[in-house]
């Protein structure tokens, strides 16, 4: 070979082969890590919350904060892209049996916000009971809420100063059970509502027919904490559910069948 | 190299038959003179040329396929963008003539025109801004393929030409 010394050639040709292989390794056959768990990470603590009553000077209970709390609810406004959304002014955590069925002469809670229980990590020694005053739903139009809305919701007009949850003005719900989200870190709940049968007419104005519908829903726990500046603690539950308001009879057409209610509880230990 | 897919393609086609050869021709030669002594090796060196040929035999008959039925010149015309470098290819052809075939370096020197429109087509990568490594590894990966191509062609022609060898000798005792 006279033109080239070959062991020359070889090495630069080696040289060449292997730069090119290291510069085109785009590491595509590398195996990729394994991915992260899709399992969700859940966790439960241990608080146990009790009820108590405002004014008991026990920093071991937890009270109802209904001044900071919700009952909201929404539907679809037929016809329309938006939804039509209200809140009840009345609502309370009380087992209101049929006994309890009364007008209460007063402007602050006719009946003690204690029928709850929350374990955070042992769902089923939860339970908890609510209600809502139909005729305080408030949609800020006080022409409607006071107005259409009292025929079409089947209630009665507001007497002031009366809290009334006579049956044709309740509407309540009581758990069944409660138990872990295997997803998330909430609960899933399953509860009893009950409200009375839509009827207009007289007779069914006087004596309206209960039903009671098993429902289930989603429990969200806010943990404890401190406000800052405060001394005391609070925690929230949030309650998410659906139900149709065709299985209660209500006729409107103007409304969507679902309604979406949505319970924001706050509570605090308030013991000064 | 434009910018067309075919006349990359064609060039693609250049680079998987030949461009591997210069490197089997370097250690084949290597090999071959540091064991001059065993039959095959040292028979190789002698035969890189017609294995050369092999492969351009290879590359006509992958030519022909690819303009069968129609082997028209205005076929030819309108399908080949780059004619000169298949003309150049079809060269190799020349080394199974034994006379050629004996001037191994022509056949090195032959092959790396090939060799540079791999380098070429590299060097354009390097040299832009972002350096599209698929578009390396595609080249490197065709001229892995080359390489084998080559070094079994150089193997065939081993083992055919011992074989030959023996019937020669067969026949002759």
């Amino acid at each position: 070979m006279k033109l080239l010394s070959n062991k020359i050639l070889v090495l630069v040709l080696i040289l060449f082969s292997t730069f090119g292989y290291i510069v085109s390794c785009t590491h595509e056959d590398v195996v990729p890590p394994a991915p992260a768990s899709t399992t969700p990470v859940v966790t439960h603590g241990t608080n146990v919350h009790l009820a108590g009553i405002p004014g008991d000077k026990d920093s071991t209970t937890w009270k109802l904060d209904k001044v900071h709390s919700s009952t909201l609810w929404s539907t679809a406004y037929v016809g329309a892209a938006g939804l039509l959304t209200g809140r009840f002014n009345q609502f309370g955590m009380h087992d209101v049996t049929n006994a309890k069925m009364l007008k209460y002469v007063t402007t602050g809670q006719p009946l003690a916000d204690t029928s709850w229980a929350f374990y955070e990590n042992d769902p089923t020694k939860t339970y908890f009971n609510g209600y809502v005053q139909i005729n305080t739903s408030n949609t800020g139009e006080p022409g409607r809420d006071a107005g259409c809305n009292i025929p079409g919701m089947n209630t009665v007009p507001i007497i002031s100063g009366t809290q009334n949850l006579e049956i044709i003005n309740l509407a309540k719900i009581k758990t069944k059970k409660v138990e872990f989200d295997k997803t998330s870190n909430d609960y899933i709940v399953t509860f009893d509502l009950t409200w009375h049968k839509w009827d207009t007419t007289a007779a069914g104005m006087a004596n309206p027919a209960p039903i009671t519908q098993e429902l289930v829903g989603r429990l969200k726990y806010i943990t404890k904490a401190q406000p800052t500046g405060q001394y005391y603690y609070v925690f929230g539950l949030q309650l998410l559910f659906q139900f149709n308001c065709r299985d209660f009879g209500i006729p409107s057409t103007s409304i969507g069948d679902k309604i979406d209610i949505e319970c924001n509880m706050n509570f605090n230990n308030k013991w000064k | 190299m434009d910018n067309s897919i075919f006349s990359y393609m064609e060039f693609i086609e250049l680079i998987a038959f030949f461009s591997g050869y210069p490197l089997i021709y370097a250690v084949t030669i290597l090999i071959s003179d540091s064991f001059s002594k065993n039959r095959y090796i040292g028979k190789a060196g002698s035969l890189l040329p017609n294995a050369y040929a092999l492969v351009g035999t290879l590359y006509l008959g992958l030519q022909l396929k690819k303009f069968y039925p129609n082997y028209s010149f205005s076929n030819f015309k309108q399908s080949v963008f780059h004619p000169w470098a298949m003309a150049w290819a079809l060269v190799s052809l020349l080394f199974w003539i034994p006379a050629l075939a004996r001037k191994k370096t022509l056949s090195l020197i032959h092959s790396l025109f090939f060799l540079y429109l791999l380098i070429h087509d590299l060097y354009i990568q390097f040299t832009q801004l972002e350096i599209d490594k698929h578009m390396v590894k595609n080249d490197m990966n065709v001229y892995t393929a080359s390489l084998v191509l080559n070094f079994c062609a150089l193997l065939v022609v081993v083992f055919m030409s011992s074989l030959l060898t023996r019937l020669r000798q067969k026949n002759a005792g």
